[in-house]
Order: structure tokens, then sequence, then C-alpha cells
């Protein structure tokens, strides 16, 4: 029996090995394969004996070439060993690392979203002899063993808003949360909650969660692995990826491979490899803290060394966190330090408590809020002469400090003496009306025996137009032509053709008949949309350099530079609407494609620090986004969460954040700093979602609707607050600078 | 040669065809398929002998169907006759702004679009001193905002000491009055504000109101101006277009513009010339450059209102026409030529010394409606068709008088327009009455329904004409 489960053994590792490897396979492997297949045809006329040699020698050969495999491993073979059925999976992790658990909200196929499952659980260190045991919430994706219900990891977004749900939990119970992200990509289906917006949301509220928060990637699919993925200390296993997109997702927009065809072999291990998915690549970017080192060839279900390992790194990690919020921490932080050195699991000297204090809580989320700012900032380029960088900090400190003065001491100090006065007189003004009221009404009666003489002249004060005034406007380059265009909905409104130039002229792209929307180039917002002369552009100067050393992207980047005269793919300015000022952030689809990478994202992060500190209100303009930037990889990935955490900061700080979608605005983008406004406008005509149809179709299997991701629908699912008409965009915006957003703008 | 495309239908585009026709002009005619039994366009398949002169086109509003047929046909000027796009700016503009420009038969279009909105008609008009209705002066947006004016709307009557005052709220894009509601207390205001401001945004695409005085008992007397494209600028009288349906629709027009033998409580002359010179002096702002109306709005004390102005050739022309006349030729004016000779670069050739008004021109508009109905507009067939002829009377048709003719549903039922002249009002009058009376108009509906035309509503309000203080005063 020993040897019929030693053989079955050999053999699990042999396919294995041919599983990983691929078409790569060694070619004296299959000499190996053809022995261990004659062992098996003969494996009951051979004695004992004889066995157990030839498997002695069939062990060693293998174990050759698993070294020989571990160290040639090529990016494309460690997505293979992550999506190997035989390599553990989160019910693993319960099993192993912690001591109790029960899950919460599912059993088996019976759960909102199975691909997510959701556990309290124990996990206990030895001091001694003493056993000390923690209180956690484990959340994480579950791949499952042949569960075809587990969607493969793929959360929907009920499945991530069940994650928020328990984490906030987590949060009212004050325990630390562990979360294992093992997940091919989100589920793209815009059914409430939606993909792109709940994964906004979870983002929006892990950036304030109060409790430590620690992650562990194993398989993280861009924004699937977002969605529960923002944490106080990133751990990532040495046999883990961590992507923006999937190799073969990656490949087929390389390669604009046709839909329902495959992308050749080479493209994909190409992608692969320049992707930077790995663990080592992942850390040297800054984007994982640390790697949790696996045996050869990735953990699977049975490695028990390595959850021992694990648990050792959650204990850890967790420590870690902790005591980084504690003042008085020295001695215990080099008790935890010392521990690294340590080659595996020990004993721990101390038991750190994990409870945090109010004060300990505010300064989690200020070393979170720093981590994220901190992230991708090696990878723009800033091109100001240096004396330049000085003077325009010296002079935005000064407008900052003006404002604080201002805003913060005088007014705010002014605003609370006029409180009391109003309070005061307004119960002054009860206590007097029984005294007081015989006496009005007297002076009412005589008032209205002789009314006023005044004749005042009618009002007439301009008002918001919808768009610019009646002098002279913008024309679109698009008008130049002297031919028709018919409108979309011609069968079904019966709409006439329209002249081009009247149609990109004075009808601003707009069908007179349908009201279909055209598209308008971005330079038509700037001159149409604020006060003439009012936009003054910031930061265009940081601009988007290849920051993966992606093979053959400088030369499109440098294209796109000189294409639009721009160096990235947003443009953040002050402009004014009817003399309010505000901080606008635009991505436009000329550059490719609105996508956002390192150097996006952060003047996205610098745009809300400038409103939030001028108290200015902010708009978020998506002349289109085709999400994040693929050749910049998970550092672009990490805008999602770094960005979240600036308009997180901006709206807690009293703003107004208003987001606009036009055109086209998918996945990332969407699915974090655009998706979590309290106040999202679509503009008539637009597609807002996660993904495309094409990969809609290529992961649920299932055809779409041609106007699925419209901005009708999107309202319809409750995605977004309302549709704006490109006409009345101006006047729109103007009334919502008025009536919308926190107490803390200058104008208030 | 100029080739004229006629882009209308019925008796206006029979009108230019015959001006063309005088003024040595070619022309092309178009029709619709509703259109194939209208006089129009039996009259021009009759003269296209030589040359094709007829195109069928899907509709009269699409301006692709016509330059399509402008360019097939090498046309060199459209005229747009009244309605349709007679004034929409964007086809003028492209009109002359396309590969192949064609000249259009109407003011430029710049002045088009200022004309086409009431509220910069306004602006211009305040800006020479020249009264318009009181009343906001753009769009409101803002409800407060449109309270306040409101409020003092009403207080500005009360001090007049005007009798039952109100406003009117008005959706501040569209036309053809639809949407305008009348408030008579301030308590009434919002209410009626957010239902035109509703109604304006889902029939419009915006939710600006215009907020006006609605002024009562009053006549619609309206200039008619001729410039030419060298800052020329006569008048060709005044015209009273006081008598509507109650849609507002025009029925009788008489020129001129009051009746000086009746009792007014101001001085007719003196109002008369006042509306007039404000008229030349606005087009002479905006260097008007075509024919054009300014209609004038005159209380019963004689206080003149600026209404709108009408950048076009406007369907009552013909009464102007008959009561200007050259003095030294003895021959009354053709609006409609001129309208063309001038479009085509002409010169005017006479100056307002030349020209004189004599006696007094009624116009009848008969049409098949139900005038006690709301005035529902009739459809069947017209199986009889006879008015009389006479040499003080002019009539205006596309109903051919020799067959039965089915009114489209399409259009407006108009049948025919009647144009009578008399030395004096008394004499027009009675001219105009015994019209009405030996005219035979004859059909049915498909419900075997006799048809009705509105003769005895134009019959009754003869006595109306240049009057206040009756119901059609509003």
């Amino acid at each position: 029996m020993e040897a019929e489960k030693r053989f079955l053994n050999l053999e699990n590792r042999i396919l294995y090995l041919i599983d990983i490897k691929g078409d790569n396979i060694y070619p004296g492997f299959f000499e190996l394969k053809a022995k261990a297949d004659k062992l098996k045809k003969n494996f009951y006329q051979l004695s004992s004996g004889e066995i157990l040699s030839e498997m002695e020698s069939l062990e060693e050969m293998l174990a050759f070439y698993e070294i020989k495999a571990e160290r040639d491993l090529t990016p494309m073979e460690i997505a293979r060993i992550v999506r190997n059925p035989q390599r553990f999976t989160l019910r693993d992790i319960l099993d192993n690392v912690y001591d109790d658990y029960s899950e919460l909200g599912g059993a088996g196929d019976c759960n909102i979203d199975p691909a997510i499952v959701v556990a309290r659980a124990d996990i206990s260190r030895k001091i001694g002899n003493r056993i000390y045991s923690h209180q956690v919430m484990v959340i994480g994706h579950e791949k499952g063993k042949g569960e075809e219900f587990r969607n493969g990891g793929s959360a929907k977004p009920w499945g991530n808003e069940k994650a928020l749900r328990y984490m906030k939990v987590a949060e009212t119970e004050g325990i630390p949360i562990h979360i294992y992200i093992s997940t091919p990509g989100a589920y793209p289906i815009e059914d409430y909650p939606g993909s792109a917006q709940q994964i906004a949301r979870n983002l929006y509220e892990m950036t304030k969660l109060k409790v430590p928060i620690i992650s562990v990637i194993s398989e993280g699919g861009s924004g699937g692995a977002e969605a529960i993925g923002l944490s106080d200390m990133r751990l990532m296993l040495s046999h883990g990826y961590y992507s923006v997109i999937s190799p073969e997702g990656a490949a087929a927009i390389e390669g604009k491979i046709p839909e329902g065809k495959k992308a050749p072999k080479e493209l994909i291990d190409f992608c692969a490899e320049q992707l930077k998915i790995t663990a080592q690549d992942s850390l040297s970017l800054g984007v994982v803290d640390r790697i949790i080192p696996e045996p050869p060839l990735g953990a699977r279900k049975e490695d028990d060394g390595f959850f021992r390992r694990l648990r050792y790194e959650m204990l850890r990690a967790t420590d870690e966190v902790v005591l980084s919020t504690k003042t008085f921490r020295t001695l215990r932080a080099y008790s935890v330090k010392r521990r690294r050195k340590m080659p595996i699991e020990g004993e721990f000297d101390v038991d750190i408590r994990w409870e945090l204090s109010h004060k300990e809580r505010m300064r989690l989320l200020r070393l979170r809020s720093k981590k994220y700012r901190s992230m991708g900032t090696r990878f723009f380029v800033d091109l100001r002469h240096p004396f330049k960088k000085f003077m325009d900090k010296a002079s935005s400190g000064l407008r900052y400090f003006y404002t604080e003065v201002y805003f913060d001491l005088l007014k705010k100090h002014k605003r609370s003496v006029e409180k009391v006065i109003e309070e005061v007189s307004q119960e002054g003004t009860i206590a007097l009306a029984p005294i007081k009221n015989p006496f009005k009404s007297i002076y009412t009666f005589i008032k209205d025996r002789f009314p006023r003489r005044v004749l005042r002249p009618i009002d007439h004060r301009l008002p918001v137009n919808a768009v610019a005034d009646f002098g002279e406007i913008y024309v679109s380059p698009l008008a130049n032509e002297d031919r028709v265009i018919t409108c979309p909905n011609s069968h079904t409104h019966g709409c006439l053709d329209l002249w081009v130039p009247d149609l990109y002229g004075d009808l601003h792209g707009v069908c007179p008949n349908c009201g279909h929307h055209f598209p308008l180039e971005y330079q038509w917002y700037l001159k149409t949309l604020f006060d003439k002369g009012s936009v003054r552009e910031f930061n265009s100067h940081i601009g988007s350099t290849n920051s993966i050393g992606y093979k053959g992207f400088d030369r499109k980047i440098q294209g796109d530079q000189k294409k639009t005269k721009r160096k990235s793919a947003i443009i953040t300015f002050l402009a004014r609407i009817n003399g309010i000022e505000l901080v606008v952030a635009m991505l436009y689809s000329n550059f490719r494609n609105g996508t956002v990478g390192a150097a996006e994202g952060e003047k996205f992060v610098l745009a809300c620090d400038h409103a939030r500190a001028l108290k200015l209100p902010l708009l978020a303009y998506v002349h289109a986004t085709g999400g994040i930037r693929i050749h910049e990889g998970t550092v672009g990935v990490v805008q999602m969460p770094k960005c979240t955490m600036a308009v997180r900061e901006y709206i807690d700080a009293g703003g107004l954040y208003i987001v606009v979608y036009d055109n086209n605005s998918y996945a990332g983008p969407v699915a974090s700093f655009l998706g979590c406004s309290p106040y999202q406008f679509a503009i008539k005509s637009s597609n807002i979602g996660f993904a495309g149809p094409r990969v809609i179709r290529e992961t649920t299997g299932e055809d779409i609707p041609p106007d699925y991701h419209r901005a009708d629908n999107a309202l319809k699912r409750g995605h977004i607050q309302g549709i704006w008409d490109r006409r009345t965009f101006r006047k729109n915006l103007y009334m919502a600078l008025l009536t919308m957003g926190g107490k803390n703008l200058y104008y208030r | 040669m100029e080739r004229v495309l006629i882009a209308n239908r019925g008796e206006i585009a029979i009108r230019i065809m015959k001006a063309c026709q005088d003024l040595g002009l070619d022309y092309v005619m178009i029709y619709t398929k509703e259109d194939q039994n209208s006089l129009h366009v039996k009259l021009a398949e009759q003269n296209q002998k030589d040359r094709k002169r007829l195109f069928r086109v899907s509709s009269y509003r699409d301006p692709n169907d016509l330059f399509e047929v402008a360019d097939i046909t090498s046309s060199t000027a459209i005229h747009p006759g009244y309605g349709f796009i007679a004034e929409d700016y964007r086809v003028a503009r492209r009109a002359v702004t396309r590969e192949r420009p064609i000249k259009f038969i109407g003011p430029r279009w710049q002045v088009l679009k200022d004309f086409g909105n009431k509220i910069n008609t306004k602006k211009i008009a305040s800006a020479l001193g020249i009264p318009s209705i009181p009343g906001s002066e753009g769009p409101i947006y803002n409800e407060m905002e449109a309270e306040d004016i409101a409020v003092r709307l009403f207080e500005m009557q009360q001090e007049q000491g005007i009798p039952n005052p109100s406003i009117l709220i008005k959706p501040s894009t569209g036309g053809g009055g639809m949407g305008i509601e009348e408030v008579v207390h301030i308590d009434q205001f919002r209410r009626i504000y957010r239902q035109v401001r509703n109604y304006s945004k889902r029939q419009f695409g915006d939710e600006g109101v215009l907020i006006e005085q609605y002024i009562k008992n009053v006549n619609h007397i309206e200039v008619q101006l001729v410039c030419s494209q060298h800052k020329e600028i006569v008048h060709c009288g005044t015209r009273n277009c006081t008598i509507q349906t109650g849609r507002r629709q025009k029925r009788i027009e008489v020129a001129p513009g009051l009746d000086f033998s009746q009792a007014y409580k101001f001085d007719p002359q003196r109002i008369l010339e006042t509306i007039i010179s404000y008229s030349i002096r606005m087009a002479r702002y905006v260097d008007y450059d075509s024919l054009g109306t300014w209609e004038w709005l005159v209380t019963k004390e004689g206080t003149p209102y600026l209404l709108e102005v009408n950048p076009r050739i406007q369907v009552e022309n013909a009464v102007s026409s008959r009561i200007t006349t050259f003095k030294n030729r003895a021959s009354s004016i053709n609006l409609i030529r001129e309208q063309i000779r001038l479009a085509l670069g002409d010169k005017l050739g006479y100056k307002q010394n030349d020209l004189s008004f004599k006696g007094v021109s009624i116009e009848f508009r008969i049409v098949a409606e139900d005038t006690k109905r709301g005035f529902i507009p009739w459809s069947g067939c017209i199986s009889n068709f006879q008015l009389p002829t006479y040499s003080w009377l002019d009539v205006y048709t596309h109903v051919p008088n020799t067959e039965p003719y089915v009114i489209p549903s399409e259009y407006d039922p108009n049948l025919a327009l009647a144009v009578v002249w008399g030395e004096t009002f008394k004499e027009a009058k009675e001219r105009g009455l015994k019209f009405l009376s030996e005219a035979i108009i004859e059909g049915e509906n498909g419900y075997g329904d006799p048809v009705t035309t509105n003769i005895e509503f134009l019959k009754n309000n003869i006595d109306n004409l240049c009057r206040y203080n009756y119901s059609g005063c509003h």
C-alpha cells in the first residue's frame, strides 16, 4: 500500500511538472515519463524490491528536473502554477493556518457569491508553553476544488459587497482583517451593485477602515484583486502573480487578435514577461511589501511546512502593522524584527495585543495614506527646472497658507460667533412675541392701506447660458466638411440627415431631433464649458514614461506625446464657471486612449490635494478612459487605491467631487477613483462600465445587448446619479456647484 | 441665367413661380407625395416642355433633399416662401457656405439668427430704446429670480391701474405659442412656473422660461419694410392682423393698419408713424437686407410694444402690395417680385417719396376648419370650388376648380386667399361681404359630412376690423 501511495505521489508530480512547463518541457523528461508509465503498467508484476529501486531512481531524476524547472521558471509558467488545480485554495489556508473558524454568509453553493469566502477565525501563537490566540476576519477568494459554482474565484459585484460588509463588521469589533487574493479578475457584469461601482465602493471604504488589514496575493488579477486588496501590509507569495491583465488578454490586445481566435503562444509568453507579474518584480516595483517563500514549484495542498510559514508570516505582519501605530514601541519592534532572520516559524517572545486605541487608529490611517500615496512616485518624469520647481512650490505654499488663515482661522471663528448670535436672537424673538404681536398687527394694517409706491426696474441679470454666450463660439475642426451624417436613431426617430458644419457647429454635436450625442474632441469642452480664458493648467510637466520597461512602449509614448503635444493622458487645471473657481482633472482619449498610469495617477492625486488645500470643488471630466494602462503593469493597478485615497481624503475634508463621464469610460478608473464619487453624471449617449462587450462574452460566455453600457442603463442600475445633455452641461455643472457638496468650499 | 428653386408648396409656390416668370428667371418646383394633386404641381408640369422643372422630395423641411435638387438642376437661388425652412438660419447659412453656394432669398443668415430668438430681438429693441413687452430679458432658470420678476410685473400693472393684471410664462425656446400659460395671481405663480419649466424641458430640452406682462385688449399691427443689400430702406405701410383664431392664427388682414374714420383714444396717424419709424430704426441698426415685417401690439390707450420680427415674406403681403403704388408708374408694387430681385443683388430703384398709398385692401383666408369647435381642421375632398371674379378682387389658391381636390391632412387646410380692394374701409368691407356671400365651396369627407369652412366666421368679423374691446382682442 505504501508503495502505491508513493507512486501516486510521484505520478502527480510528473503531471504537475508537465502542466507547468507546457510546451517548454525538457526533451529528456519524456524518457522519465515513459519509464514511469512502464512502471505503472508493470506495477503488480514486479517485486517490491524492484519497484522500490525503480521508484528511487525515478524520484532522483524527477528531483533533478524539478530543481532545474524551479531555476528557470518563466512568468507564464508561474501563471500556470497559480492556476493549477493542485495549488492550495483558501479552504486549505483556513484549515491549516487558523485554529478554528466559522464561515459567514455561505455554505458551499448556498451562498450569495461562493467565489468570496468570509470567516471569523482564530490564529494563535505559542510563547513559552502558553498559547495566545487572536480573533481575525478572514476574507478571500475561493477557487474551489472542481467546484464549478465557485466561478474560479471570480467575484460577482454582490460578492465584493459581501466582503465589504464583513470588513465593516471587523471594524466595529476592532479585529484585524486577513485577506487572501486569488482571483483571475472580477466577474464583469453590470447588474446592481455593478462590478466597477462596487470595487470603487470597496476601495473608498477600505482607505479609512480603522483596523489593520493584511493582504496576501496568490493570484492578483487586476480589478478583482484590488476589490479587497487595499491593505496596510501587502504580502505576496513567491510563486504568485499580480497583474493588470491576464497575459492572454494582453496578447489579444497587443496582437489585435480578432475575437474567437487564440493569440500565438510566443506573444503570450512575451506579454507575461513584459507585464512584470512575478513576486520579485512586484517587490522591486514597490507594489508589495514582502515575499512569502513557497516550496519549489509552488505550494500545494499537502505542503504543511508552507502553511506553518504562512501562519508565522501573518502573525508577524499583523504585529508589525499594530506596532507601527504605537508611540512606545522600540523594544517590541526589535523583538519582531529579530524574527525576520529566523528561517521559519519559531516561538514569539511577547504577545502583542491587536486592539488599537483611537489615537493609534488615526496613526494607522495616516500611515496607510502615506503608503499608498508614495506608490508609483518613481515612475513618471518631472521636466521642470529645479528652480522652477522651487518657485512653484513656494507660490502654491503661500496660497495654501492664505486659504488656511482666511478660511480655517478667521472665517470659521466668525461663523461660530454668528451662529451664537443667531440662536440667541431667535430665542429672544419667541420670548418677545406675545408682547410684540399686537403692535405688529396694527403696523401691518396701516402699511397695507398705504402701499409702497416704489417702482423697481425689472432685473436684467444675465442668466446662466446653456453653452457660452451669443458671441463667438468655438467650432470643432470636425465641422470643416461639406457633407451630411445620418443619425443612428434615424430609423426609429425619423431624424433628418445632419449637415456636418451645423452638427459640429452650433448644434454642439447633438442631433436636434432625438438628442443623440456625437463624440466631440476634448478641446471643445476646454473652450466652451468654462468662463472665457479662465483655464489655467498645472503640473503639465509631469509626463508618462515606460515605467516597467515594457519592450517597444517608449516609441508609443513618444508618438502620442508628439501627436497630442501633451505629456500624459490627464490634464489638470483651474477654471471658473460663472465666477466659481474649481479644479478639473480631465482624462482624454487622444493619449493612449485615456488610460491611467503612474503619471496620470500622480497628477490626479495632486489635483485632489490642490483642491483640498484651496477649498475648491473638484470635477473629474472623463472624456474617455480605456482603463488602467496595461503597459505600466501593476504600477498602473496601484493607481486605483492611490487615487481613491486622495479622493477619500478630499471628500472627508468637506469638498465637492463631481464625476462626469463622456464617450466611453471603462475598467480600472471607473472601478476606483471615479466610481467612488457620490456625484456621478454621464453625458447622454456615453458608455460606462467595467469591461467591454468582448471581455464580457469571453468571460461569461453570454452575449450582451448593444446598449448594455449606455448611460441610461447605468442610471437604471443605479450606478450614476443623472444624465446630462452636452448643451446644458455648463448650466448643470453650475447648479451642481451651488447645491451639492460638503461645507468646506470657499464660496460657501 | 439665375434659376430659383421654389422650396414651398401651395399658393405661395404659385405666386413665387409667377414672380419668377415676370422677372424672366428660370425656376424649379418641388412637391411631396401628398401634394401631387395641388395646382402648384399641375402648373409646373405644364411649364416643363423644354426642361424638367418639377421634382418630388420627401419633405419640404429636409434641407438635404432641397440642396440635392438644387445641385441636380444647377439652381442659383432658393426661395423658402413662408413656413418650413423660411426662418431656419442654419439652412440659410448652409446655402451660402456650402461648396457650391446658392443665394438664399431672404435676409442674411446672421440676421435670421438674431431675429429667430425672441430674447435677442428684445435685447436689440431695448438697446435702441424701442418699447417691448415688459418682462424678463433672458431665459430664467432660477425659481427665486422668476418669482421676483413676476411680483414686480404684478406690482407694476397695479400701479398703472390695469384691471385684472396677469402675466404669461413661456418656454424660452420653441415657438408657435406652445406651452404658454397665463398667471392671474401671484399665488399661482410657482405651480404654473414649474409646469411650464417641466414642459419646456420635456419638449425643447431646456428649462429656461420667459416671463412677460400679459397685455390685453390690443390691436396687432405690423409694418412692412423693404430693404436692399445696398442699405436702402423703404416701408410699404402697415397692416392690421388682429382678427385671429383662438390659436392665434391670422384670418383677416387689412391695410392700412388703422381705420382713421373710427374714434380711438389716441391719434392713429401718429401711432402708425411711430411704429414705422421704430421699425426702420431697428432695420437700419441690424443692417437688414431683405423684406421683413415688424409686428407690434398697440393697446387701447395707444402704447405700442414690439412683439417680434418676421424676417421673411408673409402670407398677407398682398394687402400691402395692393395699396402701395408707384406715383409715376400708376401700378402697385409686387412684394414677392421685389424680394427676389433684391436678394439677387439689385438696387431698389425708387425712394419712399415715389410710393403712395391708395385705398383699403382686406385679405380673407379661407380655411377648411370648424370655427365653432376650436378651429379644428377639416379634411376631405373638395368637389366644387367656385370663387367669383371681379376687377377689385385677387384670389390666390392652389385648389383646382376643374377637378375634385383632396386636402392633404399633413398640411394646414388653407384653401384660398382672397384680397379685395376699395376706395374706403366702407367700400372694401362691402365688397368683402359680397365676395364671401358668392363663394361656393362644396365637398365631403369619408363619413359623408359636408365641408366646413370659416366663411361665416370671416363674415361675422368684418365689422370688428381695426376695433378695440371685442373678444378677439385677447
